[in-house]
């Protein structure tokens, strides 16, 4: 069995169907993106994979169990990292705090109430240990609100990779960002997926992205996955061109 | 008791029934229209029907006679609207992107400030205002007698009802006013004047409120602070109908007028805990209300977030914990300077500290606004009142006893609570609070009713091979309570620097990603709710040692928002900040008190100008200031701050 397995999921939304019958799979290690024109379903996917939503028939397995249909802390704590698309970060605590209170909740130490945050000397060096993978070691004390969008987006990174996911679900990791900052987003997250052997599965509309550092995609629309397979098979899909990449990817 | 199926008996009871819904409809419809559309619980509310009443009772006053009657039926809700338009236009407007605190404090300081005003213009003695001759008498119905001036507002409330849904389903404005309190953004985007529609809307809700004033001015009284009594049974109403829902008022207020109508036949000791139960059922089975939706969570981007960086300024004292020394030496060598009067002073200041910093862990750390932690108050104090007056149990066994029995009623409430957020969280902790109070109030036989108890012995505590240790006297009390409450702060200063104090903080700015780090974040703020609970219940404790008597009084829910602004007034978003405030307010109160009756008036201005200048509170005032200061000058910062990353 696949490293995560989505299996004939569907979700409708009053009488509108948003996901039918969706399944894919993804292999341990693999990069992934999920594409297809706004309103495909694709947030609707991601949060039906991570616990947001109950499907309304349908499985989603991740490492052999079931995680469909259990609230998002219990999905995360199996090892699944999610980011927003929206900047979903603790605007007023510092960058340092940040990332703290996200190694603590992966300890399972953020129970402890009598002993002083400070004094957990190890988390300490790991917090900083994070922020300088994401370039933010030197902005620890500033209060996460004044930070760039830029910068705002690695700290959500920094967040999501402190809890050691071994499945890290971004949904677009670039959007909102200038063209320079994506770039480097998008190798930092190369980068970190290589070296800790983690799976990744990302939406994004940037098709230069896409194409650039996927393995597999998956292309969704109107709920439904109409084209599945490696980026040359999906630049070659008549199908996918039709409903919606036609002018984006022409050579 | 002819029984309930004669038909007189019946007749009467169901006209007084409609006629108190007919009461509530007027004023909750205003209630939940402004809620509806400008997102604020308006405390404020019952303060504009005390209006309307006396401005009933001064038009009849000027222009006698039924003529003189009907004009100030009609003047009295206009000047309401008035009042109403100048509140929105120079205040309430000041503060729509703030959060919700501030909007519910602003509100409630035009409380404490209305109430004074009225008392000022109008006298403190309650009014009541003379009906013409036609509406004097009374008419047979059925066998029953009912009051001509019943039939009249069980006539007038649904024509009323009739015209609102007139003009917000069949005019063009009303269905602007739909339209916007269903999705402000849409609204917005449709090029709609939301500056001008908000003054309107609530301007017409004073009307409704006015005219509820007006029309049972003459069938009750009116006094100053009956606002009060009126806002939290609209409250109610509303919450049980769901929050900004029309429809929901009407079913409200018929489900309360009935309810309170059988509860004084069948049941007249618990007449009064009936409601809140009612609408703690309702919240417990339906948390939206019956016909309210989910409200959708403000984006914290939209909120201000003028005091974003106060928590985590360099004003830390953490590096130099013996700073801490020196207002502890100043504490313990008080007594030997100053008199019995201000050791009795500071002791009831320890008290109220103690409470408010327990509150802050729940508004201030976690976020949540709970407006019923008197409550736990009362379950402390209760608790050592009664074991020490009605056995021979020990202080300290008892003190610890109290500790227990709030911790328990925090967690059977807080389980409920914490599934709601926002506003209607607060709301159902006012239920669950006004709920107990009813309990102490009425419950005779066990807690003495509104007699409270009198006369709490405070024994000696026997200290292992050292003797006894006498409490009685107000220098031994204040240290006993010093040591006791000053225990209790640190342990929770503890807790906030704990690693559990910062996965609250992180719920608090976004539960949404703080549950996608893996946090369970409804069992964190159960927790907190517990342990505000239970050291606010041991506030309660030594506030009866202290005092030796309680009433229920220290129950109700005007106690309840004694920590509420002593957390504001200090500082919402720092550890010491509810106790500057405990400090504050009740310093303020005893020399005010002393110096004027009007220290409502000078509390809500005092709020007001909080609210509107100083949202950061004092400390957090000071610590901006600090930090201004201290980054100009850097020997000092680095004397007393160190840059430790980890603080």
């Amino acid at each position: 069995m696949a490293f995560l397995e989505v299996r004939d999921i569907v979700k409708s939304f009053g009488g509108l169907r948003a996901l039918q019958d969706v399944s894919l799979s993804v292999e341990k290690g693999e990069i992934r993106a999920i594409i297809g024109p706004n309103g495909a379903g694709k947030s609707t996917l991601f949060n039906v994979m991570t616990g947001l939503l109950s499907p309304d028939s349908g499985e989603v397995r991740f490492d052999g169990e079931r995680i469909s249909g259990i609230p998002p802390y219990r999905v995360i704590r199996k090892g699944i990292g999610r980011s927003f698309q929206i900047t979903n970060i603790f605007p007023r605590m510092s960058v340092f705090e940040n990332v703290q209170v996200a190694l603590f909740s992966h300890h399972r130490e953020n129970r402890s109430a009598l002993t002083l945050a400070r004094n957990f000397r190890e988390v300490t060096d790991e917090v900083l240990a994070v922020l300088g993978l994401v370039g933010l070691a030197d902005k620890f004390d500033s209060s996460a609100s004044v930070l760039s969008h830029g910068d705002q987006k690695r700290l959500e990174i920094a967040i999501t990779l402190a809890c050691r996911p071994r499945l890290l679900m971004l949904d677009e990791p670039t959007a909102g960002m200038s063209r320079f900052e994506s770039r480097e987003t998008i190798a930092l997250l190369q980068k970190i997926s290589r070296e800790q052997g983690l799976t990744l599965v990302f939406t994004e509309h940037d098709m230069d992205i896409v194409f650039g550092i996927s393995e597999k995609i998956t292309v969704l629309q109107q709920g439904m996955v109409i084209a599945d397979g490696e980026p040359a098979e999906i630049k070659a899909n008549p199908e996918v061109r039709k409903a919606y990449l036609g002018e984006e990817i022409a050579e | 008791m002819t029984g309930f199926l004669d038909i007189s008996f019946l007749t009467v009871q169901v006209l007084s029934a409609l006629r108190l819904a007919a009461f509530l409809f007027l004023i909750s419809s205003g209630l939940t229209l402004i809620f509806g559309v400008l997102n604020i619980l308006n405390f404020a509310h019952g303060a504009l029907y005390m209006l309307g009443a006396y401005f009933m009772f001064w038009v009849t006053s000027q222009v006698t006679g039924p003529g003189g009657f009907f004009l100030a039926m009609a003047m009295a809700p206009l000047g309401v609207a008035l009042i109403g338009m100048i509140l929105e236009m120079g205040l309430l407007r000041r503060i729509y992107i703030q959060e919700e605190i501030y909007q519910l404090l602003l509100t409630y300081a035009l409380v404490l400030i209305i109430d004074d005003l009225a008392k000022i213009v109008f006298g403190a003695e309650y009014k009541s205002i003379p009906k013409p001759a036609f509406l004097e008498g009374a008419i047979t119905l059925f066998g029953g007698t009912v009051p001509t001036y019943t039939i009249l507002v069980v006539v007038i409330a649904p024509t009323v009802a009739a015209l609102l849904w007139y003009l917000l389903y069949r005019t063009k404005t009303g269905k602007v006013i739909r339209a916007t309190s269903s999705d402000r953004e849409m609204a917005d985007a449709l090029g709609i004047n939301m500056k001008a529609l908000f003054t309107l809307v609530f301007a017409f809700g004073a009307v409704l409120a006015g005219f509820g004033g007006a029309l049972a001015g003459p069938a009750r009284t009116v006094f100053p602070g009956v606002g009060t009594e009126v806002i939290i049974e609209c409250f109610v109403v509303v919450v049980i109908g769901g929050l900004g829902n029309l429809w929901g008022a009407l079913v409200g207020s018929l489900l309360i007028g009935a309810l309170e109508t059988v509860g004084i036949i069948v049941f007249p000791e618990f007449e009064m805990g009936l409601i809140y139960l009612l609408m703690v059922a309702v919240l417990v089975v339906r948390p939206w209300g019956l016909f309210g939706k989910p409200l959708k969570i403000k984006a914290l981007s939209e909120k201000n977030l003028s005091f974003e960086s106060q928590e985590i300024s360099p004003v830390h004292f953490s590096s130099r914990p013996w700073l801490w020394v020196i207002p502890v030496v100043l504490l313990l060598i008080f007594p030997a300077f100053a008199g019995r009067f201000y050791q009795y002073l500071l002791t009831q200041i320890f008290v109220a500290a103690l409470m408010a910093v327990a509150f802050n862990l729940l508004l201030g750390t976690t976020g949540l606004l709970s407006f019923g932690q008197a409550a736990f108050f009362g379950v402390g104090a209760y608790t050592v009142g009664l074991l020490l007056t009605k056995t021979g149990t020990g202080t300290m066994p008892a003190l610890g006893l109290s500790l227990f029995t709030s911790a328990v009623a925090a967690s059977v409430i807080g389980f409920f609570c914490v599934r709601l957020t926002g506003v209607h969280f607060a709301m159902l902790t006012l239920a669950f609070g006004q709920l107990i109070f009813a309990i102490a109030f009425k419950w005779y036989g066990f807690t003495g009713g509104d007699n409270g108890i009198q006369g709490i012995p405070v024994r000696e505590i026997p200290l292992a091979g050292l003797g006894l240790l006498d409490i009685g006297s107000t220098k031994s009390m204040y240290y006993f309570v010093l040591v006791v409450a000053g225990l209790a702060v640190a342990f929770l200063r503890r807790v906030r620097s704990s690693p559990f104090g910062a996965t609250l903080k992180a719920i608090r700015e976004n539960g949404q990603r703080a549950s996608y780090l893996g946090i369970n974040v409804t069992l964190y703020q159960w927790t907190a709710f517990v342990i505000a609970g239970t050291f606010t219940g041991l506030a309660g404790g030594l506030f009866a040692l202290m005092e030796r008597s309680i009433s229920p009084e220290i129950i109700h829910w005007t106690k309840s928002a004694d920590p509420v602004l002593m957390t504001i007034i200090g500082g919402i978003y720092t550890f010491v900040g509810p106790a500057v405030g405990a400090v504050v307010l009740i310093v303020l109160n005893s020399y005010i008190v002393a110096w004027t009756e009007y220290w409502a008036l000078v509390l809500g201005m005092v709020l007001l100008l909080l609210v509107l200048l100083l949202p950061g509170g004092v400390i957090g005032f000071v610590n901006e200031k600090a930090r201004d200061y201290l980054t100009r000058s850097g020997w000092i910062r680095r004397w007393l701050f160190s840059k430790s990353a980890t603080s």
